[in-house]
């Protein structure tokens, strides 16, 4: 366990793609390990930072998250421009090389056929957040107190009646944004909506969906989202991307 | 902050618009991507914990480290083991419960109160 190094893991690719020009983690640079017609883009890391109980440590500090997310992503993203690439999750490590590699062979004619599924897409992110102007605006009725317990109660009733329907047109009006997009896309998935404080915003979210799409169709896709959104007329709908697929990688192996 | 809509579209294809969101970045490095075992492993329970503490907190870490704040270091949250979880949520779910049983014929007086303070 006097290890010096660990050795990280960002992303699979192509055995024959270039390695992209990017650093890794702590300014490392990268190399590829290759297993038949996969490679791993992997950096060496320091076990003193990133060894079990180190990791879990430097997990809790947003500061040293923020910064190695980015540096994953950047690499992964250099990786899927300069070519397909399957991202991995953040902290994916092995002792070595000989340990990776071996992982890898488990592997490696799965995620050939994944990355075949993959080539040539990108991943966009649209959330749809309540319309500001729309579904929720207040009601304008009973502004009088009510005169009764029964007369209070009946206008609860309404009420949430109201709010109910307000909420189930929202639901489905963000329901046909996704499947107006999903035309577009070879893959879709509905990911659980953020709490909207992270986009700085008071409206609740009512989807959070990836799409993975083509890129000789992203045109099409980036043109029908634009009219969803004009159609709304505000910016309840938010186009992020293109990512590399991170939403379309598969799951455990 | 303008829509993000026009901006993405206004942007080259294959450039980034912009440097994306910590939260978005967030959502995909510790949720989505590919899941190989590795010889270090994080827990998959800490991923989910890390990550719903990390979809609460983004939002105002940027006051809060202006403030001096790390709370986040130090929050035996993020790192309490599974039985722990367990025992916390059998007590939540009691005082739920409990709560529930009280409030219970309350609650529609609340109601009409905290109406008749809305319209001030």
């Amino acid at each position: 366990m006097s290890r010096a190094s660990l050795t990280y893991l960002y992303g699979l690719t192509r055995a024959t793609a270039a390695l992209p020009d990017e650093p890794g983690i702590g300014e490392r640079p990268l190399r590829m390990l290759r297993l038949g017609n996969v490679g791993a883009v992997v950096s060496d890391v320091p076990a003193a930072e990133f060894a079990e109980e180190a990791l879990r440590g430097h997990l809790e500090d947003l500061a040293w998250l923020e910064r190695v997310a980015r540096r994953h992503d950047a690499v992964v993203q250099a990786c899927h421009r300069a070519g397909v690439a399957m991202p991995l999750r953040l902290a994916t490590i092995y002792v070595d090389d000989r340990s990776a590699e071996q992982r890898l062979g488990d592997i490696a004619e799965e995620a050939e056929q994944t990355l075949d599924r993959l080539d040539g897409c990108d991943e966009w992110g649209v959330k749809v957040f309540e319309s500001s102007g729309g579904a929720r605006a207040p009601v304008p009725a009973d502004t009088d107190a009510p005169t009764s317990g029964a007369e209070y109660l009946r206008r609860r009733q309404a009420e949430m009646m109201r709010s109910g329907d307000a909420a189930a047109a929202a639901a489905a009006e963000a329901e046909s944004v996704y499947r107006a997009l999903a035309q577009h896309a070879v893959d879709d998935v509905k990911h659980r909506p953020q709490d909207p404080r992270l986009a700085g915003r008071r409206e609740a979210m009512l989807l959070n969906a990836a799409f993975l799409v083509r890129r000789t169709d992203a045109h099409a896709f980036r043109a029908a989202a634009a009219e969803l959104a004009a159609q709304r007329r505000d910016d309840s709908i938010v186009l992020t991307g293109p990512w590399a697929p991170y939403s379309f990688a598969g799951t455990a192996v | 902050m303008t829509s993000p809509a026009h901006r993405a579209a206004a942007s080259p294809m294959t450039g980034r618009p912009e440097p994306a969101g910590l939260a978005d970045v967030l959502e995909r490095v510790l949720d989505k991507g590919m899941v190989i075992a590795g010889d270090i492993r994080i827990n998959l329970l800490d991923i989910e914990l890390l990550t719903i503490k990390i979809r609460l907190l983004i939002a105002s870490v940027d006051k809060a480290r202006e403030m001096g704040i790390d709370w986040w270091e130090h929050d035996p949250t993020l790192s309490v083991g599974e039985r722990d979880l367990a025992a916390e949520n059998r007590q939540l779910r009691t005082r739920i419960a409990e709560l529930e049983r009280r409030s219970n014929g309350s609650a529609q007086l609340n109601g009409a109160a905290e109406r008749e303070e809305s319209r001030e």
